[in-house]
């Protein structure tokens, strides 16, 4: 039995953007700022459409902003 | 504050000021005139209408309109949970009369629409507060 962790660089990646704001990320990704928070905070998944339009609003990769984990246990 | 947690608050406080009103009405009716409550249907209607008419000028759109992802899977969690509460309500609230009472008793039929609120106003009042809760679980640490 294996267990699923997404970490995210959000927090990183805002900060090294100009100290980018939730609010102007939000705006950019087309969510509201609680949706940021969530995520940032680990605990909501966004959807892969979401995950890409956050990671072209940095310019990086998908991976370069969120990580998954696969514990097996 | 996001809209849609806005939108539950405004629904929790709605339904609530309605329940309260509704059970002082019914109870004030129920108390003071007994021949009155015969007639409790008229104000039902009259409610009724007056409360159908206010939900189709303020709600044009649906109700998950202008939501993101993330409010769009609240919505609808906090919906499965209002349908399952208004499945399980209604059920005690049929069933259980009819084992305390037996099956020969007969009850009002005013006890009808109130039944009928009384699960409605359930239902909102769960649903509202499960996206309250969602909302408020998911951004603690912001």
């Amino acid at each position: 039995m294996g267990s699923d962790k997404l970490t995210n660089k959000l927090r990183r990646l805002r900060f090294e953007n100009d100290q980018m704001t939730q609010q102007e990320l939000a705006d950019k990704a087309g969510v509201t700022r609680q949706t940021i928070i969530a995520i940032e905070a680990g605990k909501y998944a966004p959807s892969l459409p979401l995950a890409f339009k956050i990671a072209r609003t940095f310019n990086v990769s998908i991976e370069d902003v969120f990580q998954y984990e696969n514990e097996q246990s | 504050m996001s809209k849609l947690q806005k939108s539950a608050w405004v629904n929790l406080i709605a339904v609530t000021i309605c329940a309260i009103i509704g059970c002082v009405a019914f109870s004030l009716l129920y108390l003071l005139n007994a021949k009155g409550i015969d007639h409790i249907f008229v104000f039902l209607i009259v409610g009724s209408l007056t409360g159908l008419c206010i939900y189709v000028f303020y709600r044009k759109k649906s109700p998950e309109a202008g939501f993101d992802e993330r409010e769009k899977m609240i919505y609808k969690r906090a919906f499965g949970l209002a349908a399952c509460t208004l499945t399980v309500f209604l059920s005690c609230v049929c069933i259980i009369p009819f084992f305390v009472l037996s099956g020969q008793s007969v009850i009002k039929v005013y006890y009808l629409p109130l039944i009928l609120f009384s699960t409605l106003f359930v239902a909102q009042f769960v649903h509202s507060t499960a996206i309250l809760i969602q909302c408020s679980l998911e951004e603690e640490d912001g």
